[in-house]
């Protein structure tokens, strides 16, 4: 396990580092954003986005960096870690030839899995409870504050969702061989489900709409996990993760 | 072909009858002066036993019904072409792929699951040569032997040490037979009852193959039993003290050192000189005394209906109107000439 979850600091660090980056950006940012929400929304080139624009501005700096934080960091960084975390988890044993060395020790398979969806579910979501820890302190600089309690909360829904992702990358991964294959998969997914949630027709049918700015602000409202969206995230991670592991129990070397 | 009857208390019919010879700890020279397996009901459980082990990929049967002993204290060598199942069987062992049917006991461990009560057991190392380049030999032999216990790692940084591996290099620096080297140091280090060796020495020199076959003899004489597999005659005949020859997933050939030599003695070769006329020989020494000779290059080998030369050699000198042989040989057959009479090809 040591070694596992030391294969995935390095690149838990980066995913970190870019994260707080964005973060640190949008924080900073936040004066100028209110001052020109009306120039920004004229330049917005759909109704989605200028909807958004609005639901930002209405909600205030509580809002705002939800949407930035988590609705475009999170989700746009945090899927492309997700999948890139768990695309290698079995497939790319298969792909390096190291499988066999990797089963021959004497540990159960399940072990094993479990092990790698531990350690790459802890690199993907540790760095956003840590970002979102430094949201107060960043504020400071434009003098705004936020609620931690509220920002761990937004933490752990946005945890969720990218973990339902994470373990369906995972799944694929105990089906492949090929990690580059299951990457361009998962990828063209959710760019399909995101382009989804901008067309006001469709955009119920978007996984997105699970973790989009109306129910971030309604955790920051209630204070509480809407289970209504968290249930099926989790339901979701579960089936995954049990059908992956139905699926390396049976697989060949 | 060599059965085994005796039956183990979980039915499993296993290992030669009590009272076979004791365990002998001198190394043979060849095949024909080799130990039998060693008995005794003590051990009965103990090595390998496969009863009917079977296994399909799709519509190819990579393993038709495997029957196979490995007892402690003995090498037993999986020989065979490529494609003949040896990998199949060694990685179903050692429950890294399922049988469809059949049982195994490692050790007097039933494989089931995932294997993980076996490999528990046996340590193994893998035919196909795939290691983490990106970390040191030292921190890969940790990695290879987790759960093994730190004396394990000790022992192969020992090991290691013997057959010269550098542990400080990353292993993506290493020579193809330097990973060969590291697999085996971690295979051998672990104070286990049994191996499983999938070849062992592929890509080794031949002094690093002295070594490695040198250490597999000590661990057997320690009591180890170890199933190896192997495309090189040269060191199963100088380590094993059983063949098993597979083919297209089955068992042709189970020999032990007595079956060889009974082999070897009902075998003539003669050598004849380069101007001499094997075909001509073999065609007029053809159905003597019962013997089926044939001949390849300067050489006739006559295969005999029984164990006695002597009416064959008789008939065969008697005619001074054939060519002279240069030397004439009997009760001698390498595994090399073994092999080619099970498959039909050359060994490599």
């Amino acid at each position: 396990m040591e070694r596992t979850l030391r294969s995935y600091l390095w690149p838990a660090l980066g995913y970190l580092i870019v994260l707080e980056a964005m973060l640190a950006a949008a924080c900073l940012f936040w004066p100028s954003f209110r001052d020109n929400v009306e120039s920004l929304k004229a330049m917005a080139p759909m109704a989605s986005l200028r909807q958004m624009v609005d639901a930002l501005a209405q909600g205030g700096v509580e809002a705002y960096v939800n949407g930035q934080h988590f609705f475009k960091g999170c989700n746009t960084l945090g899927t492309a870690a997700a999948v890139l975390f768990a695309m290698n988890a079995v497939a790319g044993e298969a792909n390096r030839g190291t499988m066999e060395l990797w089963l021959s020790r004497p540990f159960t398979r399940r072990r094993l899995l479990l092990e790698r969806y531990v350690a790459g579910a802890l690199a993907l979501t540790v760095p956003i409870f840590l970002s979102s820890l430094t949201v107060p302190w960043l504020l400071s600089f434009v003098d705004e504050r936020m609620d931690i309690a509220g920002l761990m909360l937004c933490s752990a829904h946005q945890s969720l969702f990218l973990l339902a992702l994470y373990s369906a990358t995972f799944l694929l991964s105990t089906l492949s061989s090929r990690p580059v294959w299951i990457a361009m998969a998962m990828l063209f997914f959710t760019t399909l489900e995101f382009s989804l949630y901008l067309v006001k027709t469709v955009t119920h049918w978007s996984i997105f709409r699970l973790t989009d700015i109306e129910a971030l602000i309604w955790i920051m409202q209630h204070r509480a996990l809407d289970w209504t969206r968290c249930l099926p995230m989790v339901a979701t991670s579960v089936v995954l993760l049990v059908a992956a592991e139905r699926s390396f129990a049976r697989r060949v070397v | 072909m060599t059965e085994t009857s005796n039956p183990s208390p979980d039915g499993l019919p296993c290992g030669p009858a009590p009272g076979a010879p004791p365990l002998q700890r001198a190394r043979p020279d060849s095949v024909a002066e080799r130990r039998e397996p060693p008995s005794g009901s003590d051990l009965r459980a103990r090595g390998i036993r496969v009863r009917g082990l079977t296994r399909r990929f799709g519509s190819r049967v990579a393993l038709h019904p495997i029957e196979l002993d490995v007892e402690p204290g003995t090498v037993t060598g999986l020989l065979g072409p490529n494609g003949s199942g040896k990998s199949t069987l060694l990685r179903c062992l050692v429950g890294l792929v399922r049988a469809d049917a059949g049982r195994a006991l490692v050790d007097g461990v039933a494989l089931a699951g995932d294997g993980v009560a076996v490999r528990r057991r046996v340590s193994y190392s893998p035919g196909e040569i795939a290691l983490y380049g990106e970390m040191r030999g030292r921190a890969h032999l940790e990695w290879l032997l987790r759960g093994r216990g730190k004396r394990a790692v000790e022992r192969a940084v020992s090991v290691a040490r013997e057959i010269e591996l550098p542990l400080r290099q990353r292993v993506r620096t290493y020579s193809h037979g330097m990973k060969r080297q590291l697999l085996f140091a971690a295979a051998i280090a672990p104070r286990l009852p049994v191996r499983i060796l999938d070849e062992p020495t592929e890509g080794l020199d031949p002094s690093k193959r002295g070594l490695v076959l040198d250490m597999l003899r000590a661990d057997v004489d320690g009591g180890s039993a170890i199933l190896l597999s192997s495309h090189h005659l040269g060191e199963v005949d100088r380590v094993c003290d059983r063949l098993v020859f597979l083919d297209r997933g089955h068992k042709l050939a189970d020999e032990s050192a007595a079956d060889v030599a009974r082999r070897a003695s009902r075998v003539v070769q003669m050598e004849l000189e380069r101007e001499g006329d094997p075909r001509a020989l073999a065609a007029a020494l053809d159905g003597l005394a019962g013997a089926a000779v044939a001949s390849e290059g300067t050489r006739v080998t006559a295969r005999l209906a029984d164990d006695d030369p002597r009416p064959f050699l008789a008939a065969a000198f008697a005619r001074t109107d054939l060519p002279r042989p240069l030397a004439v040989r009997f009760g001698e057959l390498s595994l090399a000439e073994l092999y080619r009479e099970l498959y039909g090809v050359e060994a490599c």
